[in-house]
């Protein structure tokens, strides 16, 4: 772009004006739906896992039923019909004033793009074991590596991946691991990675791999990205937030968790006087 | 191939507190109910009150800063909303809203629907909180000098489409924005003494040739941040200012037919990979 213009040129705009340039697909009327090059009804439907088709749609490759599945089995355990949880707790608010389910879904799935739990923290667990497996293989230690990590956070082990809140450990990581055996994975190097980072965390600060870590350098090893990743999960807690809506609006309206007035701690301004305006 | 050793999955006996605490509102209970409340208050001052006598804008300031606005902020804060109550037919957040309301989504939705989108981070109120913190960080610097200084940076890139130079600043559509220009120059005659907006101005001009000037995240981020708005909240004000516009479009397609909003046909659906 030419940074000395007197004239705006448009022509950009203006071949995009009024056309669709698909790079995944669509239904072409009276011949079929296609999708990154498959025709759906005949290649995918009935042939394929819907779990396989979220991936091609998200990646716009096709992965082998194996790594679906096991995808699949990431959404289960990340999503938990607990109301206590934040995203959860939205869809049971929304249930409680009887919204409607597709509403109270979505609203919790929004709540999980959150930088704390939910959707973004796996991109950045991605980023994380991508980038200790460049250091690693420019000679960095591993111990290293946990250091300098930990330096960015006062020292504290705080290493996207690692430790977690509310509770310590991750029964879900053995979960996972048990499956990835079973569906015959072998630890590639960002898990063989991300597993010496854990035993330099546990002899150092008796914290552990959470589910977010081993995910990460999993799917790290099966090639995926960080954009990518972010965008499988994108609806990743969508079951346990539809439970949790269910379960409030089965009940009497606003019964979920109600507040009186003195359960807010109210610490502002003491009553005053308007001025005259 | 599994670990065997992991961590012991413990609780961490995290103290979480027992109320959740606010500053904003405090509600007296009826004396027979304690769910029900007899009186509100916003920072202090009656609801009731603030009703009779106060506007929409002053509440809305009062909301936020915890005071209620002096006579110039209010007419800059209100000026912004009007200037703002519409991102316009064209933009993407009016058209998820009138694509809903055509698509005779529930009208519940539409402004929600249209919200997300408005959020996006380039060109919606995702920018607002960078364009708030852009200004806040740079206005000590010159602005002449600091336009030169991105301007360098800039000619490395050869993507076409819009260049925000900076957030809140760049081109739109290959040019100039000069509503946005006008809403910020009206504003800016607003306050007598400005600082972020100034600054903001002074810096718009010096990329005008080149192309580039206000964009209309900027000029909003600018007037929030002068009125002493924590960018933190910038995309969400943005999404109220914005919502009443966001909204009349959605609604003003809900009972209209679908055929009422253009769809592509065949011939200008282009799948371009196989």
């Amino acid at each position: 772009m030419s940074l000395k213009k007197t004239e705006a040129d448009i022509s950009f705009w203006d071949r995009q004006r009024g056309v669709v340039h698909s790079q995944n697909g669509g239904w072409i009327i009276g011949d079929g739906v296609y999708c990154h090059g498959y025709n759906m009804m005949e290649d995918l439907v009935g042939q394929v896992t819907y779990m396989q088709v979220l991936v091609l749609n998200a990646t716009g490759r096709l992965p082998s039923k194996r790594i679906a599945d096991w995808i699949e089995a990431i959404h289960i355990c990340l999503s938990w019909p607990d109301p206590r949880i934040w995203c959860n707790q939205v869809g049971a608010l929304a249930g409680c004033i009887q919204t409607s389910p597709v509403a109270a879904t979505v609203a919790g799935v929004l709540a999980a793009d959150s930088r704390s739990y939910g959707i973004k923290p796996l991109k950045e667990g991605v980023g994380f074991i991508q980038h200790a497996m460049s250091k690693y293989k420019n000679g960095i230690l591993v111990k290293n590596i946990v250091k300098q990590e930990c330096e960015k956070h006062g020292g504290k082990p705080h290493i996207m991946g690692y430790a977690r809140p509310i509770a310590k450990g991750d029964e879900r990581v053995v979960a996972m691991e048990n499956l990835s055996d079973k569906l015959q994975f072998e630890n590639g190097e960002h898990l063989s990675l991300a597993y010496e980072i854990e035993k330099v965390l546990m002899e150092e600060f008796d914290e552990g791999m959470n589910i977010n870590g081993y995910m990460s350098a999993f799917l790290s090893d099966q090639g995926y990205s960080q954009d990518e990743v972010y965008r499988i999960f994108s609806v990743l807690v969508n079951s346990g937030v539809t439970a949790c809506y269910i379960d409030a609006f089965d009940k009497p309206a606003e019964t979920f968790l109600p507040w009186r007035c003195d359960d807010i701690n109210y610490k502002g301004e003491p009553p005053r006087k308007l001025a005259v305006r | 191939m599994k670990q065997k050793n992991h961590v012991k999955v413990s609780s961490r006996k995290e103290q979480f507190t027992d109320k959740v605490a606010t500053r904003i509102w405090y509600e007296e209970a009826s004396a027979d109910n304690p769910y029900l409340e007899e009186k509100s208050y916003c920072h202090g001052y009656d609801l009731l009150e603030l009703t009779r006598h106060c506007s929409y804008v002053d509440v809305f300031y009062l909301l936020f800063r915890g005071e209620l606005p002096t006579e110039q902020e209010r007419r800059v804060l209100e000026a912004l909303m009007v200037a703002y109550i519409n991102p316009g037919p064209r933009h993407p957040a009016s058209r998820a809203a009138m694509t809903a309301g055509v698509g005779k989504t529930d009208p519940a939705h539409i402004l929600p629907i249209s919200q997300i989108v408005l959020g996006g981070a380039f060109a919606g109120a995702g920018e607002v909180e960078v364009a708030m913190r852009f200004l806040q960080k740079k206005c000590r610097k010159d602005p002449v000098e600091l336009s030169g200084e991105l301007l360098q940076q800039e000619i490395k890139s050869n993507e076409e489409g819009d260049i925000h130079i900076a957030p809140g600043f760049g081109s739109h559509y290959g040019g100039i924005d000069s509503l946005a220009r006008q809403r910020a120059e009206y504003l800016l005659s607003l306050v007598e003494s400005s600082h972020v907006l100034r600054w903001g101005h002074s810096f718009a001009l010096a990329l005008e040739p080149h192309g580039m000037g206000w964009l209309n995240i900027g000029v909003v981020a600018a007037v929030l941040a002068e009125l002493g708005f924590t960018p933190r909240a910038g995309a969400g004000l943005y999404q109220i200012i914005s919502a009443p516009g966001l909204l009349a479009h959605g609604i003003e397609l809900a009972n209209k037919p679908i055929t009422a909003m253009p769809f592509v046909d065949d011939q200008h659906y282009v799948i371009e990979k196989n």
